[in-house]
């Protein structure tokens, strides 16, 4: 791994960037559907598509898009009349904490229960926690998403149905009791993503612990007398945690995709609930706009896994030109 | 160990977040006009800018932003101006039959302390109407041939026409813009311009701030010059449905559900304690269209639907008393023509098509649908009676009622498939015509005048009559309706317009949904109005000893 490896990877990265926006630029435009709402006369619609460019050739309409994107404009959304930019912008620290708060979770709660599953492999524990992963793991997000907001927001009232934070208290965040609020508010939405996310890499990690646990140095650190804690956490662990920088690098479109569904559930205002609704409502610079943000994080988010995998592990820091590519699922 | 520690965790955090938050609650207002009202809402507006903004929660926040220059009244007579309510004209007279003289109240001022105008009238006048600006109202105005200024309180309308709302019109449809704040805007401008976040208005509340898929916060204008508000703080919270909103009342962290539409959210509603159940007239109803032109060429009749008597057989073959009785139960009546409830023309004695499948089952094989090849659907000429129902994904009630339908038609050999697709290709299809049949929704304003003419007469092909209804003596009967200055001659010429219409049958008439709302038991005086809820909303009160918490905080 080596400047030309990473010099490529980024070359690549741009041309899927490029691709995901063409592709979604051509598809939102050609998709059945009209901006305006089913109410506004055929006439005042007219205006208005002449207004926003629509009366274009697409080609045009994409050339211009291009142009402007080249000058970091991406257009204003038909709906609000906001600059993409400043719309997006305003998501992004939610989307961020929620997924933020959601990865936390996924990971800290996963490597736990793998490396716990692992240790106690077929046993009792094992044998339990391995079939409620595999359950939490197969349900579906929204489904967990309405029952947690049923149980403990409709019925024992212990966290908030929905929204980023409480809007006659914290409106905007001042003082310490509004970031615990905002946190508050965060628990339902986080918990649903990270409790699929904690089953999916607990059961990761587990087969990760026991693919290391049969290897030689494994064996030899055991017949050497090392004590049992240390050889997990110092030769087990180690080893198997390469496997969990790779399922990072996955978390990314999980979170994101995950999370389009989760802040429409819980009203929560991040990325997802925009681009959510800029497709109903046709908006087609909102939808290109996040389609672009979005591959940028999952291909930057990849990348970073690619560059973390190969250092830490050593066998892959090969220098060019003898360079070894590295593969991540 | 670790199943010790993590509830520990959490109940520590309970206790810290607990801890903060009374830390946070201290005294703060504790009189008369000290309530906060939260409203939880099912879209975000995405324009305060009045011209501009047509959603329904753009219109409740703009109700407490920018005046009319009068209101229809609880009555929601529409019909001369003897129920219409002044808010900025003081007083007004007729100046012969096409003069409409308003005078405005000296106290009316900008919430930058600027007077309010006749110059403001004026200019609101030409900006609806500039072709620019592209507002949804610009349609309704189009009998006004001008507005101007007199003196700098008043304002002379001047009408093309005599007719008996045209007081309605000259005050329903705009709300008067500040001109010294938008002149310099450019009008190809305005749908983006930044008075559309932080508007600046003239009515009893203040824009205070808008957070982006959060929430829109105005305080009372405690000047305001026809009377302080009675609740402080209003708090529109945006929710991305339906459901999220009624869960946010339910759950206590909304005030005010305006509408809950179905019984089970008014079961649920009523199950919570803190919340009160109010009952008004509703403003929607929903229907059946049929395309009376091809959907692959508009200039040529449908294969099925331009045939007026299987559209009365279709109409026949559907008991709508029993399909809004098991769907919506005491919610919702049938419409007695393209009405809601809230116009004054409602009248369930209005003659409709009668629920009769034998007679249906007569008139198709009268006109040569029969099962020729017993496969259980008529045809006719080797074309099956068949037809595609369009409805948005989103609506649950209409894909119940899609089934509901199908299951009738079904029943007289007819095959209705139902087509369920998004909204945004819903409103692309039926403005090209590109359907057979769409089970569709319309809110009336509470004149029967523009939106009856707009969705069933000649005048709106290419607008809103998109299944093409044509019928010259319906349009005479509702041109004299709307001309007739006699309020029970009017109301028997919409009679008679509305048997022709239904004797036409160009649609199914399905349901007409009474509205419910949810409100926190402890705010008083709840009155709301049947087109816009909001519209008095300056009028409730929470008394000093029932204010909770989120209404004794003090920023």
């Amino acid at each position: 791994m080596g400047a030309a490896w990473l010099l490529r990877r980024l070359l690549a990265s741009v041309a899927i960037i490029f691709a995901v926006v063409t592709f979604v630029f051509i598809l939102i435009h050609v998709a059945p559907g009209r901006p305006c709402p089913e109410t506004v006369e055929r006439a005042v619609c007219e205006e208005l598509k002449r207004q926003f460019g629509l009366d274009r050739p697409l080609p045009e309409q994409y050339w211009r898009y291009l142009v402007a994107l080249a000058h970091g404009n991406m257009g204003n959304s038909y709906a609000n009349g906001r600059p993409v930019r400043a719309a997006i912008a305003g998501t992004i620290p939610f989307t961020l904490q929620l997924a933020g708060a959601a990865l936390v979770l996924d990971f800290l709660l996963g490597l736990g229960l793998g490396i716990y599953q692992a240790v106690r492999v077929n046993r009792i524990p094992d044998v339990v926690l391995g079939n409620v992963t595999l359950f939490i793991y197969s349900l579906p997000t929204f489904w967990l998403a309405l029952l947690l907001l049923l149980v403990f927001g409709e019925k024992l009232r212990w966290f908030p149905v929905g929204g980023a934070s409480d809007p006659v208290l914290c409106p905007v965040v001042h003082s310490l009791f509004c970031v615990a609020d905002r946190l508050w508010h965060t628990a339902l939405p986080a918990a649903t993503l990270g409790l699929v996310g904690a089953a999916g890499t607990a059961r990761f990690q587990r087969a990760a612990m026991l693919e290391v646990a049969r290897q030689d140095y494994v064996r030899t650190a055991r017949a050497k007398g090392l004590p049992e804690r240390r050889v997990v956490l110092r030769h087990q662990l180690r080893n198997a945690l390469l496997s969990f920088v790779t399922r990072f690098g996955l978390a990314f479109p999980f979170l994101l995709t995950g999370a389009v569904l989760i802040e429409t559930i819980f009203a929560w205002p991040g990325m997802g609930r925009l681009a959510f609704d800029a497709i109903l409502l046709r908006d087609y610079p909102v939808v290109t706009g996040t389609a672009l943000i979005a591959s940028v994080v999952v291909v930057a988010g990849n990348l970073l896994a690619d560059i973390l995998v190969g250092l830490a592990d050593p066998r892959l820091r090969v220098r060019a030109p003898t360079d070894v590519e590295v593969v991540t699922a | 160990m670790q199943r010790r520690s993590f509830p520990s965790l959490t109940v520590f955090l309970i206790l810290v977040v607990a801890g903060l938050a009374a830390c946070e609650r201290r005294g703060g207002c504790t009189g008369e006009n000290c309530g906060t009202i939260i409203d939880a809402a099912v879209a975000e507006p995405g324009t305060l800018l009045p011209p501009s903004s047509e959603d329904i929660v753009a219109n409740d926040i703009d109700e407490q932003l920018f005046l009319k220059l009068a209101d229809v009244g609880m009555s929601e007579n529409t019909l001369g101006d003897e129920d219409f309510q002044p808010l900025l004209a003081q007083k007004w007279e007729w100046d012969g039959p096409l003069t409409l003289v308003f005078h405005l109240d000296p106290r009316a001022r900008w919430q930058d302390g600027q007077p309010v105008t006749a110059a403001d009238v004026e200019f609101t006048f030409n900006a609806y109407n500039d072709s620019v600006v592209a507002s949804p109202f610009r349609p309704k105005l189009h009998r006004i041939a001008s507005v101007t200024q007199r003196d700098s309180l008043t304002a002379v309308f001047r009408f093309r026409e005599r007719y008996p709302e045209m007081f309605y019109d000259a005050v329903y449809h705009m709300r008067i813009l500040p001109a010294h704040k938008l002149r310099p805007v450019p009008r190809d401008q305005w749908r983006t311009a930044p008075f559309g976040r932080e508007p600046v208005g003239d009515g009893p509340y203040r824009f205070v701030r808008w957070q982006p898929a959060q929430s829109i916060e105005l305080v009372a204008d405690s000047t305001f010059f026809l009377g302080r508000p009675g609740i402080r703080r209003l708090i529109w919270r945006f929710t991305p449905n339906l459901q999220v909103a009624v869960q946010q009342a339910i759950a206590d962290e909304a005030d005010v559900r305006e509408q809950l539409v179905t019984p089970e959210n008014v079961e649920r509603a009523r199950a919570a304690k803190q919340l009160a159940i109010y009952t008004y007239r509703g403003n929607v109803y929903t229907f059946l269209s049929f395309n009376q032109r091809a959907p692959d060429d508009t200039t040529k009749p449908h294969p099925i639907f331009a045939d007026r008597e299987v559209r009365r057989a279709l109409a026949m073959a559907v008991d709508r008393a029993s399909m809004v009785k098991s769907a919506l139960g005491d919610l919702a009546k049938v419409p007695p023509g393209p009405m809601s409830a809230l116009l004054w023309i409602w009248d369930p004695d209005i003659r409709q098509l009668p629920y009769d499948t034998a007679q249906a089952n007569r008139i198709l094989n009268a006109r040569g649908w029969r099962d020729h090849d017993g496969d259980g659907v008529r045809d006719k000429d080797g074309q099956p009676l068949a037809f595609h129902m369009l409805f948005p994904t989103t609506s649950v009630l209409r894909r119940q009622y899609a089934l509901l339908l199908q299951e009738q038609f079904r029943a007289i050999g007819v095959r209705a498939e139902v087509d369920a697709v998004e909204g945004a290709v819903v409103n692309q299809r039926v403005a090209t015509g590109k359907f057979d049949t769409a089970i569709l929704s319309r809110s009336n304003d509470p004149s029967p005048s523009s939106g009856i003419a707009q969705s069933w007469t000649r005048a709106g092909f290419g607008g809103s009559n998109f299944g093409r209804y044509d019928n010259p003596a319906f349009e005479r009967l509702v041109d004299r309706a709307v001309t007739t200055t006699r309020r029970d001659q009017a109301r028997a010429l919409w009679r008679a317009a509305m048997e022709t219409l239904n004797a036409d049958a160009p649609g199914i008439f399905l349901y007409a949904l009474d509205n419910v709302a949810a409100v926190h038991k402890r705010v008083d005086n709840v009155q709301l109005r049947p087109d816009s809820w909001a519209a008095v909303l300056r009028t409730w009160r929470i008394p000093p000893d029932r204010l909770i918490d989120r209404d004794r905080v003090e920023r």
